[in-house]
């Protein structure tokens, strides 16, 4: 498994557990009556800035455990880690933001048609946060595919 | 438009160039060796300029690096 490929990986598995805990607290909101605009937006913004910190951190360790697993492998205690991004991973990566993009939009797009059917606002701000990662997700997926499956 | 498919000798003349490694011909191209591997497996195509800075590396014609087929020429 290449850098890129362990990133992409590291990337879908920190989203799929952000998704997981967003539908928790939004479970618990929905069991408790505490589903209020309050509440969710308080969500909203734990979301990103958990997506953000965790993203970060989990690359560095990403990179980290790359390291180290080079120098047990090889015994090497400089190993060369090729963490390098050439034409092949750029395309990949413009096709994964393109499925993202699409997946994106039609999440936008279901989440409006909540709103047009007479459900509250707050479902629709609920699930434009649910389809945003779970967009990141498929474009994850996608990536690792076209790693894996070629082009 | 029929689908194309382009295919490649990288193998044999990394064999018939002193049995250079992927990882060498990574390096010479600018690229990563999971891309060699890639183009190798028939799993990428590469772009024009790697395509001919490929074919350089080895001294050869394009053409007798990569090959362009059709599924109207297999017939």
């Amino acid at each position: 498994m290449s850098f890129q490929q362990r990133n992409i990986t590291v990337s879908l598995v920190t989203f799929i557990l952000i998704l997981g805990f967003y539908l928790f607290r939004i479970s618990q909101l929905l069991q408790s009556d505490d589903f209020t605009s309050t509440n969710v937006f308080r969500l909203w913004g734990v979301i990103i800035v958990l997506s953000i910190v965790a993203t970060i951190v989990l690359t560095i360790l990403a990179h980290v455990g790359s390291a180290i697993f080079e120098v047990i492998k090889t015994g090497n205690e400089n190993p060369k880690i090729e963490d390098i991004e050439d034409e092949r991973d750029k395309l990949i990566d413009l096709k994964g933001t393109q499925v993202t993009y699409i997946a994106s939009s039609l999440g936008v797009l279901t989440a409006m048609l909540t709103f047009v059917i007479g459900q509250p606002p707050l479902v629709m701000f609920s699930l434009l946060v649910f389809f945003g990662v779970l967009a990141q997700i498929i474009g994850d997926i996608s990536r690792l595919m076209l790693y894996r499956r070629g082009f | 438009m029929s689908k194309s498919h382009i295919s490649n000798n990288i193998r044999k003349l990394r064999f018939f160039n002193g049995e250079m490694t992927q990882q060498q011909l990574a390096e010479k191209a600018g690229v990563t060796r999971q891309t060699i591997i890639a183009m190798e497996q028939d799993k990428y195509s590469p772009s024009l300029e790697l395509a001919f800075r490929i074919a350089r590396i080895f001294n050869v014609p394009l053409e007798e690096v990569f090959s362009y087929e059709t599924a109207e020429d297999g017939k």
